[in-house]
């Protein structure tokens, strides 16, 4: 490997290369400057790195762009195929014609679909300014092939060795003679014609062919175990006699005493040419597993979407009395997460995703007190008076875009540290792009189709290939983060039966129709080649890592489509229920809000579900009298919203608890029994259970207590009576559910991977930026001869002072622009390239194309001034 | 979508009983799912697993399910309950027991892992014996009962295709003489006939005899029937000799006073399980003939002994008969696995809707202690409240009332306490019927009460089960066994034999306010609260004040 070719990829190599064209580019930059604006916003798009900061000229640019973070983070987001190519490429002569790598690809055999499917993954490449160079000349970019070509600390994975000629690179000239001798070819002294020779002869499959027909079988067994790599086997220092004979032929090269490798053409030869085992052109289909009508999946996912909006409400009214603690190092307990698991009804996993959920959309957080607690949010309140459809919309629209992944939650970190639910270090940059993946796949399938789940894994990650240390530990965080959003889109009511319901397609802008199995990142096989080797880079839309974030924003405007679709599927909330002579009421539908919250006063819940089932115990009762209610008001609502009459013993419950309750009164700062019926007290006081109450009678229907008014409750109740504390003016003190919220709180913000997607005005001015610079670096000047001192490349033009004001008003006349040098205030040289406006009292006033700004330059810094050999504007 | 049926996330079914598609909704989902609860209106039903493997093991599958579920639904099912529901039903049938010809009783299977998974067990090592290969491993045949409890426990229940021993023939036919099987014994016998073994749960006074008669003519061999006492013991054998072709000489009595073993032998589960010097003499009656059919009586009294022998009597056909499959010790499952699976469960108000039970109205009367007895009642010991505020004088007076409201009818009165059941009898000048009556005694009092010659019965809990008194219209029950559901049900049972001018039959139960005895009401009438009989509740005042005002009293 060249060690100047970093420079050559990024400046003007000074000679010019063997046979190419005279346009070919010679260079990264140069390749990058014949594209048009177009392919820059591409390369821009898809690498969106390469603009933070926007880089100063195209030189920079391609720099930037050979930079290896820059360059590992582009092949992190290579789909299987274009990433095979490029491994082809980097086991490939430097530069490689296309006919060259699609041999690699396709093997001496050829394949159709590779053939078909190798354009796209190379004009991928060259978008991306991976490769550049023209289709007799593709060039991976330096860093790439060090990345990618194998080296024995980094297998490469297509499993080939090092060529003969990397391979013999220390060897001793006779050693190199003798294997020349042995393998059958004429002899020479000279050491790189031999390695030459060597090459030729394993490359020839005619002859190669030849010579290991001649092999013993166990020779051929040997190499058999090499061939697909590892590629690299130990031999002892005596080695066996079929080891030793293809060591002879220099079928097997010697890296250390005990170690060989078996050489990369020797091993194309024994592959028929194919750099890959199993090159796979296609994206592998995601293939539905049962297919449902469409009204089933809308009306299960509608069911469960009523679920999620009632699992949330439920948490926020749980902690209505104020949440669980904060944890130190933030997040709640794993008790705490226990307990709302168990109050809800579900699995901690599960729990801990509502919890995500609702935190996502700012419904809960934490509320900043000393003594900090998680609690609903004032904005809870808000989100409470929406429609239910909308509400739905608010919840699924956060799930899509959070970074944060409840299904970490219980799982440990690199530190051995336990994730807490809404706790720090739950965010990964990869979830709402793979969420919205996932997504759109299912969008492909035909509508009411559920996906195998392993197709559609397959399917992921084919588009996003594991690459080194993730391949190897076996943590593929996308595997897992697609999984859960199976999961999760169920739960959330996206997904019905595991098929993508109308309402959950809706929160898709873009997304494909049910039925179109949507190829990735790019173009159906078979795109045409043109003579240049140039395909038309994928549009936008079809970018699989542009796609999902763009999205993401345009989603949030249209959650309102969503809702629309989901509003009529939602159940119809009931206003009445039906009451039973067991003490039971059933709902048989979802209830209207108040009558839901003064039923879960006045009963118990039993079950819930589509319907819910309450049931009323002497406890509830009293606990709806305690909350203010009267007796007659209880019955007056039962008959109002019972569709069949009020069961007897459930009138007799009510008056019977109604009957005690409050019979007894306890007061809150005296602690004090009273009573009007003088036997209760007697009947106290002479219960040997309330000695730890330490009663004394005070009057006949007085008692008075030393202990604190709640354990004199508390005791009262537990010896069976139903006393009512009372306040000091003697009214009976009202228990009553209130809402605990917050201070206002913002949802937290998603927290997505590198920089944001630019927006085609931030694109167009940057492509406009680095278009300028380049102008003014690159740009060959009219009358060169006219500027002496101002000759040499890149230097700024000298014009004197008179010279520099004419130049600069002729070009403010003719609107054109110019090339000046110009001193900064700092005292800093730097050249320009402005169209000046006007120019009066000293100053020229010029649209400034470096800047992109109109600027004003005072004329006495400006050191010189030059035309442009083209108009730039 | 506007079904009946509503599924709950915690996998209970409510059924709109007034929908126009209940009836067909009901029949789709009888067969794996569990009626929990049937108050007027919405009936639940429960999904469990034994249910789900029971309706696989009687040859529905998942889909079947999965469909009844969506097609009655009238919110779209959750998901998860549908993935559960087949995930449950496929853990059926991995493990199979059947008969190898060399190796005797083996447990084989389909899934390689689940048999690994299970013999690591540590309750399965000692019920089985070699691995025959990869996929079998040989089952001790005493231990055929005990496996199939345990793996049930384990989550992977076992498919027994072990069959059953026929047993030594005898002749026995249903005297179907100007009488026939109700439908419901009918489809009862055909369910049970149909599944081997298993358990028929039908209201008192349904004729539960006459599906265990018909069982035994279907099966056509040696029986052995397990009552509870006595008295019942006769009555078996009356009604046997009544409906079917069995001759009194064919018919054995297996008690504490008569050891007969004859083809058809009725023991008590008493004598069975009677202890001498730590052994159980009499258990070996199970064994002492080839026996085709073994019929356990009143199945949720079955007693922990009797639960350890029949866990040997697997190859034989079992048959259980209950009005009320709820144990207070929480053992309904073991009864389950090892006398079989319910096959057939008929709810009360259904088979009173038919008419082949009596209407009831059932009536809590609440008394109120006296000052004094409050008194008393708080300073007493805990294990002497609920003796105390149960007997309190005030329920006499009530009993007393209702007695002279009735007066005409046969009325039984019930209690727990012999002291106050002697003191009712006094105050009311009917004899009283305890455990330390003879049963001679017992027969006597019994038989002059169906005849109508004594109108009041004070009877203790001798009388909770199987004593049939067709003419008893009235009940007061003035205490009882604590908390017990079924001996609430039980004692309900003995007035609902239809009457023979069809109408109502009355349930008092007196309680004293404020006290454990109206907590441990509540919890008693829970089984028929959920059987759908509604219980009113009147002040013992208002009664007392209609008593005495005779313009307003009797009938």
């Amino acid at each position: 490997m060249g060690t100047g070719e970093l420079d050559r990829e990024a400046h003007v190599a000074a000679g010019t290369e063997g046979n190419g064209g005279t346009a070919a580019p010679r260079t990264l930059a140069e390749a990058l400057r014949t594209r048009g604006d177009e392919g820059l916003a591409a390369l821009l798009r898809a690498r969106p790195d390469l603009l933070v900061p926007v880089p100063g000229d195209l030189t920079q640019l391609a720099t930037r762009a050979g930079t290896r973070a820059s360059v590992v983070r582009a092949l992190e987001r290579l789909d299987r195929f274009t990433l095979q190519a490029a491994e082809a490429l980097a086991v490939a002569p430097d530069p490689a014609p296309y006919r060259v790598l699609l041999g690699l690809m396709a093997g001496d055999e050829g394949d159709a679909d590779i053939e078909a499917a190798l354009p796209r993954a190379v004009g991928l490449l060259r978008e991306q300014a991976l490769v550049w160079g023209d289709d007799e000349r593709l060039r991976l970019v330096r860093t790439a092939r060090e990345l990618l070509a194998p080296s024995p600390q980094h297998p490469s994975p297509t499993g080939l060795g090092p060529t003969v000629a990397e391979a013999t690179a220390g060897m001793s000239p006779t050693r190199l003679q003798e294997i020349i001798a042995t393998a059958g070819l004429s002899t020479t002294h000279d050491p790189v014609s031999a390695v030459a020779a060597l090459t030729d002869l394993f490359t020839d499959r005619e002859r190669m062919g030849a010579l290991l027909d001649t092999a013993p079988v166990e020779a051929l067994g040997v190499l058999d175990r090499l061939v697909w790599g590892p590629p690299y086997g130990e031999v002892t220092p005596d080695p066996t006699p079929p080891v030793r004979w293809l060591r002879d032929r220099g079928l097997l090269l010697p890296v250390t005493a005990r170690t060989v490798v078996l050489p990369r053409e020797a091993a194309l030869h024994l592959r028929a040419g194919r750099a890959h085992r199993v090159p796979e052109p296609l994206a592998p289909a995601v293939t539905p597993s049962r297919e449902y009508r469409p009204q089933v999946v809308d009306s299960t996912a509608a069911g469960q979407a009523y679920t999620a909006l009632a699992t949330v409400e439920e948490l926020a009214k749980e902690w209505n009395e104020g949440g669980p603690a904060v944890l130190r190092a933030g997040g709640m307990s794993v008790r705490d997460l226990k307990r709302t698991a168990t109050a809800l009804d579900v699995t901690e996993q599960v729990a801990a995703f509502w919890l995500e959920v609702a935190y996502g959309a700012g419904l809960i957080a934490p509320d900043g007190e000393a003594d900090e607690r998680f609690a609903p949010t004032p904005a809870y309140d808000d989100w409470l008076a929406l429609p239910a459809a909308e509400r739905w919309a608010r919840l699924a629209g956060a799930w899509l875009a959070a970074t944060r992944a409840p299904g970490l939650v219980g799982s440990q970190d690199a530190k051995g540290r336990t994730l807490a639910a809404l706790g720090p270090d739950l965010d990964r940059g990869a979830a709402p792009e793979v969420r919205r993946r996932v997504l759109t796949l299912l969008a492909g399938l035909p509508a009411g189709a559920s996906p195998d789940p392993e197709t559609l894994l397959a399917r992921l990650r084919w588009e996003r290939p594991l690459r080194g240390a993730a391949r190897e530990t076996g943590t593929d965080l996308r595997a897992r983060l697609a999984s859960w959003t199976l999961t999760e889109a169920e739960l959330l009511g996206v997904t019905g039966r595991g098929a993508l319901s109308a309402h959950g397609r809706a929160l898709l802008p873009g997304a494909p129709a049910p039925g179109t199995d949507h190829p990735v990142a790019g173009h159906a096989p078979g795109h045409p080649r043109t003579a240049t080797g140039h395909v038309p880079a994928p549009t936008a839309a079809e970018g699989s890592a542009s796609d999902g974030r763009r999205a993401a924003r345009a989603a949030v405007a249209d959650h309102a489509g969503a809702a629309a679709l989901l509003a009529p599927l939602m159940p119809e909330p009931v206003d009445h229920v039906l009451l039973q002579a067991d003490l039971t009421a059933v709902a048989p539908g979802p209830l209207r809000r108040p009558l839901a919250d003064t039923l879960a006063v006045l009963a118990d819940v039993e079950s819930k579900g589509g319907a819910t089932v309450y049931r009323f115990t002497p406890a509830s009762v009293r606990r709806a009298l305690d909350a203010g209610q009267a007796a007659a008001d209880l019955h007056a609502f039962l008959a109002a919203h019972s569709r069949t009459p009020v069961p007897q013993p459930l009138a007799y419950l009510i008056d019977d608890v109604a009957r005690r309750h409050g019979h007894l009164r306890v007061g809150a700062a005296s602690a004090y029994v009273r009573c009007d019926d003088d036997a209760v007290l007697g009947e106290i006081l002479a219960d040997k259970r309330s000695a730890s109450l330490r009663l004394r009678r005070l009057a006949p229907t007085v008692l008075a207590a030393q202990a604190d008014p709640a354990a004199l409750l508390e005791g009262l109740r537990s010896m069976g009576f139903a006393p009512a504390a009372e306040s000091a003016e003697g009214d009976v003190l009202i228990t009553r559910a209130h809402a605990y919220r917050t201070p206002a709180r913002t949802a937290p913000a998603p927290v997505p991977e590198g920089p944001p997607e630019p927006d085609t005005a931030l694109l167009g001015a940057a492509v406009r930026a680095i278009r300028a610079g380049d102008l003014a670096s690159t740009v060959v000047r009219k009358d060169e001869s006219a500027t002496p001192g101002g000759g040499g490349d890149g230097a700024p033009p000298r014009t004197s002072a008179a010279e520099t004001l004419a130049t600069v008003q002729a070009a403010a006349m003719t609107g054109s622009a110019v090339w000046i040098g110009y001193v900064t205030a700092e005292g800093a040289a730097s050249q320009r390239v402005i169209a000046p406006v006007r120019v009066e009292g000293g100053f020229v006033t010029a649209y400034d194309h470096t800047a992109d700004e109109v600027r004003t330059y005072p004329l006495h810094r400006i050191t010189g001034v030059a035309e442009l050999a083209d108009d730039v504007t | 979508m506007n079904g009946p049926l509503i599924v709950q996330s915690d996998k209970t079914l409510l059924l709109e009983v007034d929908h126009e598609r209940a009836d067909a909704c009901r029949r789709a989902i009888a067969p794996f799912a569990e009626l929990e609860r049937a108050p007027e209106h919405i009936h639940t039903y429960r999904v469990t697993p034994l249910g789900l493997w029971n309706a696989r093991a009687a040859g529905h599958d998942a889909e079947q399910v999965v469909d009844a579920l969506v097609e009655f639904s009238r919110y779209p099912v959750p998901h998860a309950l549908l993935v559960d529901v087949a995930e449950t039903m496929a853990r059926y049938g991995r493990l199979t027991l059947s008969k190898h010809p060399t190796h005797g009783l083996v447990l084989t299977t389909t899934d390689r892992p689940v048999l690994e998974e299970i013999l690591r067990s540590r309750k399965v090592q000692p019920l089985v014996g070699d691995r025959i290969d990869a996929d079998t491993v040989a089952v001790h045949p005493s231990e055929r009962g005990q496996i199939k409890q345990t793996l049930l426990k384990l989550g992977w229940p076992a498919e027994d295709l072990a069959g059953y021993v026929d047993g030594e023939a005898h002749r026995i036919d249903l005297a179907e003489d100007g009488w026939a099987l109700r439908p419901y014994q009918q489809q009862a016998v055909e369910g049970f006939w149909h599944g081997g073994s298993g358990v028929v749960v039908l209201p008192c006074g349904a004729g539960k005899t006459l599906v265990g008669a018909g069982a035994m003519a279907k099966a056509k061999a040696t029986t052995l029937i397990l009552v509870t006492n006595t008295v019942s013991a006769r009555q078996w054998k009356h009604e046997l000799v009544k409906r079917t072709s069995l001759t009194e000489d064919e018919i054995g009595e297996y008690s504490g006073t008569k050891k007969e073993i004859r083809p058809v032998t009725i023991a008590t589960y008493q004598v069975l399980t009677t202890r001498r010097k730590g052994v159980y003499p009499h258990l070996e009656l199970f064994d002492s003939r080839d026996w085709g059919l073994i019929v356990y009586d009143e199945v949720h009294l079955l007693p922990a002994p009797v639960f350890k022998f029949t866990a040997d009597l697997q190859a034989r056909r079992r048959l259980g008969l209950t009005a009320t499959l709820v144990r207070e010790d929480g053992r309904e499952s073991d009864v389950f696995s090892l006398i079989g699976p319910k096959r057939f469960d008929a709810p009360w108000k259904e088979i009173e809707a038919q008419g082949y039970i009596a209407p009831a109205d059932c009536v809590e009367v609440r008394v109120n202690l006296t000052d004094a007895e409050r008194l008393a009642y708080a300073t007493a010991e805990t294990e002497e409240k609920y003796r105390f505020c149960a007997t309190t004088a005030t329920k006499q007076k009530v009993a007393e009332a209702l007695v002279r409201k009735f007066a005409g009818q046969q009325i039984l009165v019930i209690g727990q306490y012999i002291d106050q059941l002697d003191e009712l009898g006094e105050h009311l000048g009917a004899p009283v019927i305890k455990g330390e009556t003879p049963n001679a005694q017992r027969e006597k009092l019994f038989e002059a009460f169906r005849q109508g010659e004594i109108s009041v019965l004070v009877v203790s809990k001798v009388a909770n089960f199987s004593i049939d008194l067709p003419e008893a219209t009235v009940a007061i029950q003035v205490s009882g066994t604590f908390g017990s559901r079924q001996e609430e049900a039980q004692r309900l049972g003995r007035v609902l034999r239809p009457k023979a001018d069809g109408h109502q039959a009355h349930f008092y139960s007196v309680v004293a306010r404020d006290t454990i005895d109206q907590d441990f009401a509540a919890h008693r009438q829970r089984f028929l609260a959920e059987q759908g009989y509604a219980y009113r509740i009147v002040d013992a005042d208002e009664l007392l004040a209609q008593d005495a005002d005779p313009d307003l009293s009797g009938a």
